[in-house]
């Protein structure tokens, strides 16, 4: 038996409401890592005991995903990560068979989304039984993507309705009509649908997790059916499990310039040496006074001790101490882009970071907002994680006054 | 330590100097230099030459010097200590004289930064001083390495974007007599408030254009200044400081510790305070580094340098001029030979040669920050032997 324990979402804050877009320095990892964070925010990450993390869209092919997928959860470097290709129907196969301690991370680029799945019983409460329906695995490759990444249309949408999705659909021979569709758009998903359908952010494998986690729309037991092309997969959940969903509204990717230029070159014993602390956003403790060091460093920066340190976690929220933005064209990175200094809540460290989630200029001085897991550039065709600081949405409504007034009081001070 | 003697002087015009080289620019330099020299310079006395260049360009620096400056018989010694490599390349000569080790030394500064595309070079400059897993993927150019601490003192201190505005627009001005200066002609505040953004709060011209170019200085020991000139002048102090690397470090970014602690060297040795300085080249790679290095160098209190530029002190004309070459900012910068370039125009001053010339001027100082700003150099010069 597979229970859901619980359910996180996260989409990214650009792009409409129909449809999210990726920013520039997100991919299927980052967005994946966001999801499962939110997936985790109750149990904690010693509740994981396997990742299996589905998409279409595997930042590498080879190098692998699986590392900086576990430093950027905050799970141990010994779980097993298991890395599929694969759309909606691939991560409701994922979810249904899974044992307890399995997170599924479902990620799509396009529209962009990512949703994560806990299975099992892990706060001790009972979370909704989840199981099969059917499966049926046909081909009807309307779509096709291979090593080269160029993606290839049939463009025949009448054969794929009928003899892709329909005969799938058909082939399940489903008791009733589903309450949610993962996989389809909007309009095609209501048509399958028995009563009022949720519409879902995504269509590919995070469509399955944005499904399971409308269940509060549409009530349960419900039966979930996922497709792509022409296979399909149906579950019945046995009710609506906890989701915590990360969702800013959105708006629009601002117009960045794009600057060709020479490759940024990476040096790879930098980029091990650094790792574990830039991805887990980890500082190092003196193990002599205390005292924390961002990145670790061999000689204390306050006693001088050079006995050794361990690394700690470092706090997620922050204050910017300083900003600026880069207007000038940068060689091999879109412009403009801000960089901040961060003084962290509570400690005595401070991060030099880049700005996210908000067009670049409009942080300042003062701001507050979190560090977050973020592609920081690709150097040498290589993923370079590391944090950015989002800063926090604007005070809207009637709290705006009183915090613009603040504001003004801290500039004129 | 012996008494030592600036009795040379020289560089190249500074600006992009594509039709020449460094093994060009090298010898331009030295050749000036020696030709500066009032009573001549045979080449064979040079005993040894400390040579500051920061990008290395056609080769190995010491042995380009060498090798294009027709120095094969003595010893070359690279200096490189960021964007104060120049002033950092004079204080190690004066030591080698200084300690009676040699009597004559040649100090070399040179750059040859238009060598690359006008792009590639922020790159370039990032993995020299960055650190390759942390901060260099960030993109923090080097403009924006300054901003950082510009952006925190304009908010720490009543200092605003019109006083960066008008320290650019008075080292436009004394750059325009300037033969030496890359850019020569003036702007007004309106401009340079209105300038294309490069990196905030810097506009077009709150920044240094990137040059070539080549100084040199001969720097002897007292007791043979007399073969050479009449009008020596007297390096009376050298100073170097540094600071943590990467900003996430520094306590308080609306200063340069680097520059407090060069400074108070050099004035120490020297046997003077900031109030004797007649005349001075500040570091203003970016014109905010003008306002702060004000305060670090002791010529105002903390957060008063918006009222030295506003009340004109700091032009040729006020109490204590700076930047009469027109500085990094309209003289230009190639980082190896801004700093020996600095000496070079203090020597005119306090000589009295000067384009530019402040009246009177009877003791000066040239400083540096650099890494971006995790070290400085300053030297103080004067016509009197103290």
């Amino acid at each position: 038996m597979t229970t859901i324990g619980a359910v996180g979402t996260y989409l990214p804050p650009w792009g409409t409401e129909r449809a999210r877009s990726a920013g520039p320095d997100e991919d299927a990892v980052t967005l994946g890592v966001a999801a499962a964070r939110a997936a985790i925010h109750r149990s904690g990450p010693d509740t994981v005991r396997r990742v299996v993390f589905v998409t279409r869209d595997l930042p590498l092919l080879e190098g692998g995903n699986g590392a900086a997928l576990l430093a950027g959860i905050g799970l141990e470097a010994r779980v097993p990560v298991v890395e599929q290709v694969g759309g909606a129907p691939a991560a409701l196969d994922a979810v249904v068979d899974a044992g307890p301690g399995t997170l599924v991370v479902a990620v799509d680029l396009a529209p962009a989304g990512a949703g994560a799945v806990l299975l099992g019983d892990p706060t001790g409460h009972a979370g909704p039984e989840v199981a099969p329906a059917g499966r049926v695995v046909r081909s009807m490759p309307v779509r096709v993507r291979a090593a080269d990444g160029i993606v290839r249309d049939y463009d025949d949408p009448r054969l794929q309705r009928e003899r892709g999705l329909g005969v799938a659909v058909e082939r399940l021979g489903l008791p009733a009509k589903p309450a949610v569709v993962a996989g389809l758009p909007a309009r095609q998903a209501a048509a399958l649908c028995a009563g009022r359908a949720p519409i879902l952010p995504t269509t590919g494998a995070s469509a399955t997790v944005f499904a399971i986690a409308a269940l509060a729309e549409v009530g349960s037991p419900a039966l979930v059916l996922a497709v792509e092309q022409g296979s399909a997969t149906a579950v019945t959940v046995a009710g609506v499990p906890a989701v915590r969903r990360d969702e800013r509204s959105p708006t629009p990717l601002p117009a960045v310039t794009a600057n060709p230029g020479p490759e940024i070159a990476i040096s790879l014993a930098a980029y091990e040496r650094a790792f574990e602390p830039k991805l887990r956003w980890e500082a190092g403790r003196c193990d002599a006074c205390g005292a924390l060091a961002f990145p670790p460093r061999y000689r204390c920066l306050q006693c001088g001790s050079e006995a050794g340190w361990s690394l700690t976690p470092l706090p997620r929220r922050g204050e910017v101490y300083t900003v600026t933005t880069v207007h000038v064209p940068v060689p091999g990175l879109p412009t403009p882009y801000s960089l901040a200094i961060v003084e962290l809540d509570g400690v005595d460290v401070r991060a030099l970071v880049k700005v996210t989630g908000v067009p670049a200029g409009t942080a300042g001085i003062g701001n507050r907002g979190s560090l977050v897991l973020r592609r920081v550039a690709v150097r040498s065709g290589i993923p370079d994680y590391g944090y950015a600081l989002l800063p926090d949405p604007p005070v809207t409504g009637e709290t705006a006054p009183a915090a613009l007034a603040a504001l003004a009081e801290g500039a004129l001070r | 330590m012996r008494r030592v003697a600036v009795v040379g002087a020289g560089m190249t015009a500074f600006g992009e100097h594509f039709g020449l080289g460094i093994k060009d620019l090298l010898p331009m330099a030295v050749s000036e230099m020696a030709g500066h020299v009032d009573k001549g310079l045979d080449r064979a006395d040079i005993q040894a030459v400390w040579f500051g260049e920061l990008s290395t360009t056609d080769g190995f620096p010491s042995g380009v010097l060498a090798d294009s400056c027709g120095l094969l018989d003595v010893p070359v010694t690279r200096v490189e200590n960021a964007c104060a490599t120049g002033n950092d390349a004079v204080r190690n000569a004066t030591y080698a004289v200084g300690s009676g080790a040699v009597d004559v030394a040649l100090v070399v500064g040179a750059d040859k930064v238009r060598e690359s595309s006008a792009r590639a070079t922020f790159w370039e400059w990032a993995q020299m001083t960055r650190d390759m897993a942390w901060d260099y993927p960030l993109g923090l150019i080097a403009p924006a390495n300054f901003a950082l601490h510009v952006a925190r003192y304009l908010h720490e201190s009543p200092a605003t974007r019109e006083h960066l505005a008008m320290v650019a627009v008075k080292n436009h001005r004394h750059g325009v007599a300037n033969p030496k200066a890359h850019l020569r002609f003036e702007i007004t505040v309106e401009q340079a408030l209105n300038a294309p953004r490069v990196v905030e709060p810097f506009g077009l011209y709150d920044c240094t254009p990137q040059s070539d170019g080549a100084a040199a200085l001969l720097l002897v020991a007292g007791d043979v200044v007399d073969r050479y000139t009449d009008r020596p002048v007297w390096v009376r102090g050298v100073g170097l400081g540094l600071d943590r690397v990467m900003h996430q470090h520094k306590r308080d970014m609306t200063t340069f510790p680097p520059t407090v602690k060069a400074s108070k060297a050099a004035y120490a040795m020297a046997g003077i305070g900031p109030a004797d300085i007649d005349v001075a080249e500040v570091h203003d790679c970016f014109t905010g580094v003008e306002l702060i290095s004000y305060e670090d160098l002791g010529f105002t209190e903390r957060f008063g340098a918006y009222k030295l530029i506003e009340n004109g002190v700091t032009a040729v004309g006020g109490a204590r001029p700076v930047n009469p070459s027109g500085g990094l900012k309209a003289k230009g910068h190639p980082p190896g030979a801004t700093g020996v370039a600095q000496c070079v125009e203090i020597v005119e001053q306090l000589r009295g040669e000067a384009a530019n010339q402040v009246d009177g001027a009877r003791i000066g100082l040239a400083h540096n920050i650099g890494g971006p700003t995790a070290v400085s150099a300053v030297t103080v010069l004067s016509s009197q032997r103290g």
